[in-house]
């Protein structure tokens, strides 16, 4: 096989292996976001913390509407703002790690650490 | 006991179900530390071991599948798991999680679906690694717009409520050749997913509902054309069939992720090792 092929064949294998290891990165980011309190399931959104810091300005309590349309009462407001927030953290902060070591890569078994 | 997970493993001449459910069982013991018991028509060849119950059960009838080993190589065998749809009889726990033996656990999301008070909850959207494919059958089971979803794992309460719709899925099974007509399936084969997306729309009162709602976290799955190549711990090694170039593949891995391998031939291979 004539050389400029055969090197645009490895770097194509590289991009698509690349660009489905992101994908898969996205993917478990989002799953991380997930938080279950009060028997409810929150996606944690920059505008789900926005929303609930600014209502514990003048409420402890709340009722929030969760992924599955079910309307959930928070009773401790501040307690949740502190898990959504950690996790929010935690999960954000893993994504940016493990898209820093991605982009380190520089082979197909590099990508998937085989 | 009041929580667990049940499985169905029933061997076909290709197939062994129950070596993938004891590979379950030690990863529900460990991720979700919860018992296991598995249904089975071949209780002798189950070690007892990996088992919190091993529920016998007679032969059941299924269809016959063609099961593909990557993109090349497939054989037609025989499907025997429409057991599922016994799940509420069978099961010994009050609140159930049915997990396919073929998923492969690798975090602690589902223990999530034991914390809430949902009477039944199932995944709507599962999640393909690849990014070049549609499977616009596993959204909607007919053009009529009536939802798929993914009969692989279901967490269920003993309840009024969901004692009516596991008899209303044997309904739709002793009559399916009549259902698959009135749901405009053609003549397709008997499947889980089928049936358990017709009985909810049925439990939603015929339109898009939440009767059903979601399971937590994200189910992945990949298809019997890709291949399994390595399982280390909760790291999968997968090859992915390339779009439109038949027989090569992309070199993909998960980390902590949950993974429906449709595959069996490529899991059976590494849990045999």
């Amino acid at each position: 096989m004539d050389e400029a092929l055969k090197k645009a064949l490895e770097f194509s294998n590289f991009t698509a292996t690349l660009n489905t290891q992101k994908r898969i990165l996205h993917e478990k980011y989002l799953g991380d976001l997930v938080m279950y309190s009060d028997n409810g399931k929150f996606t944690i959104t920059k505008e789900l913390l926005n929303f609930v810091y600014m209502i514990s300005n003048n409420s402890s309590k709340t009722v929030l509407i969760d992924d599955n349309n079910t309307p959930i009462q928070i009773n401790d407001i501040d307690d949740f703002i502190t898990k959504a927030t950690q996790q929010y953290t935690d999960a954000t902060n893993k994504y940016l790690g493990d898209y820093k070591t991605l982009s380190t890569k520089r082979s197909v078994e590099g990508l998937v650490d085989v | 006991m009041s929580n667990g997970v049940l499985c169905f493993a029933n061997n076909n001449s290709e197939i062994n179900y129950i070596l993938q459910a004891q590979e379950l069982a030690l990863r529900v013991k460990r991720y979700l530390d919860l018992p296991t018991s598995v249904v089975t028509s071949t209780p002798n060849k189950v070690d007892k071991t990996f088992f919190d119950k091993i529920i016998p059960v007679e032969t059941p009838t299924g269809n016959y599948k063609r099961y593909y080993d990557g993109a090349d190589t497939h054989v037609n065998v025989a499907f025997n798991n429409a057991g599922r749809i016994d799940s509420f009889d069978l099961t010994p726990y009050k609140q159930t999680l049915v997990l396919d033996t073929d998923v492969i656990l690798c975090n602690d999301d589902l223990k999530n679906s034991f914390d809430t008070n949902y009477p039944f909850q199932i995944y709507k959207d599962c999640t393909d690694l690849t990014t070049w494919r549609e499977h616009t059958e596993f959204d909607y089971i007919n053009d009529k717009g009536i939802s798929f979803y993914w009969a692989t794992a279901f967490c269920f309460n003993k309840t009024a409520e969901t004692k009516i719709f596991f008899q209303l899925l044997k309904t739709l099974r002793n009559n399916w050749s009549h259902f698959a007509k009135v749901f405009d399936l053609g003549s397709r084969n008997f499947r889980n997913d089928h049936i358990f997306s017709m009985a909810i729309h049925i439990m939603n009162g015929f339109m898009e509902g939440n009767w059903a709602k979601n399971l937590p976290g994200t189910l992945y799955y990949t298809l019997d054309r890709d291949l399994l190549h390595k399982i280390d711990d909760a790291k999968l090694i997968f090859l992915l069939q390339k779009e439109n170039i038949h027989g090569e593949y992309i070199l993909s891995s998960t980390k902590d992720m949950n993974v429906h391998v449709m595959n069996k031939f490529s899991l059976e291979r590494l849990l045999n090792v």
